[in-house]
């Protein structure tokens, strides 16, 4: 029996910031968006879909005057990230 | 890379997953500042040592006074560093923990030793005025092996965990320069804490420098 793939986590983009978030305990918007080669625009609106399924936690603050967005995954971004990589090796077996 | 829209077969979600983790594993390089300054630190403060033994003139002040005072550089050095990271890693987290478990076991030690050596130091004057000559154990002799011990703890273990072998083999020569320090006079044991602190801390430090002026030459050609 085929395991669902979660949509919100089945995209190229999102799947790649809850990849990069997976591995640190934090990240800054501007990092994420370097490694991601994507514009600004775009992850902003991927960002607030994760951060709406409560996969990541969005902070905001300033440094040095300039404003600064933190992205941290959840536990329950963690728990899904887990499901789709096993239901990603279950579909790999067969 | 693609918007979002991009579907993705199950190969290349793994491919994806496994490329961004690695991205984010190599991620930032440490200025290898702290690093070239302790090495250097303990090195002057070993040699100096030395120098006061072998040339018998004593130093204005105690050399190693040079360590509480390179506390403060380290502080701001690592708020910069802390403050330019675009990312905390677990690892770094960890890291932090080990160095600073390194730093207080040192001032515990240090503490011991002034410890034991006050309580052995009249017993060896009273022994020297009874018999004339000095006491053959030099506590003195057998300080070394205890910090090169601790020198090649955090430096195996950070070398272990950044996969950065300059760190790992430094962590190593510690602890074969503890053996020898056993069985050699202070003399060496300064000279081979120079050595340590030079190979452990120093030379992975300019390495680190490197790599960070690479990555950050490599960040600017991409901007």
């Amino acid at each position: 029996m085929f395991k669902d793939l979660d949509p919100i986590l089945h995209s190229q983009l999102r799947l790649a910031v809850i990849s990069l978030l997976i591995s640190v305990k934090e990240a800054e918007f501007t990092f994420i968006k370097e490694k991601t080669n994507s514009s600004a625009g775009n992850l902003s609106v991927q960002i607030n879909k994760l951060k709406e399924a409560g996969y990541i936690n969005v902070t905001k603050q300033f440094r040095d005057n300039y404003p600064l967005t933190m992205c941290r995954i959840t536990p329950e971004g963690i728990t899904a990230f887990e499901k789709y990589v096993n239901a990603l090796q279950s579909y790999m077996k067969l | 890379m693609a918007t979002e829209e991009t579907v993705l077969t199950e190969k290349e979600s793994l491919a994806l997953i496994s490329q961004m983790i690695n991205k984010a594993k190599n991620a930032y390089h440490s200025t290898g500042v702290g690093a070239m300054l302790w090495g250097a630190v303990i090195a002057i403060c070993s040699l100096v040592k030395l120098s006061e033994i072998h040339f018998n003139y004593t130093f204005p002040f105690d050399i190693y006074l040079l360590t509480l005072l390179a506390i403060i550089p380290q502080i701001y050095i690592s708020v910069k560093e802390k403050k330019q990271k675009p990312v905390k890693s677990y690892d770094d987290i960890f890291l932090d923990y080990v160095w600073l478990a390194f730093g207080i076991s040192i001032f515990l030690l240090v503490h011991i030793n002034a410890s034991v050596f006050g309580s052995w130091e009249p017993v060896a004057v009273e022994y020297k005025s009874l018999t004339g000559h000095s006491a053959a154990f030099r506590f003195s002799e057998f300080v070394s092996p205890f910090f090169l011990l601790l020198y090649g703890m955090p430096t195996f273990i950070t070398g272990a965990a950044c996969k950065f072998k300059p760190m790992l083999y430094g962590g190593i020569f510690c602890w074969l320069c503890c053996i020898v320090t056993v069985y050699t006079n202070i003399k060496i044991d300064l000279l081979l804490t120079a050595f340590s602190a030079i190979i452990a801390w120093f030379i992975p430090g300019l390495f680190m420098e490197k790599e960070y002026r690479m990555a950050k030459k490599q960040e600017k050609m991409h901007v």
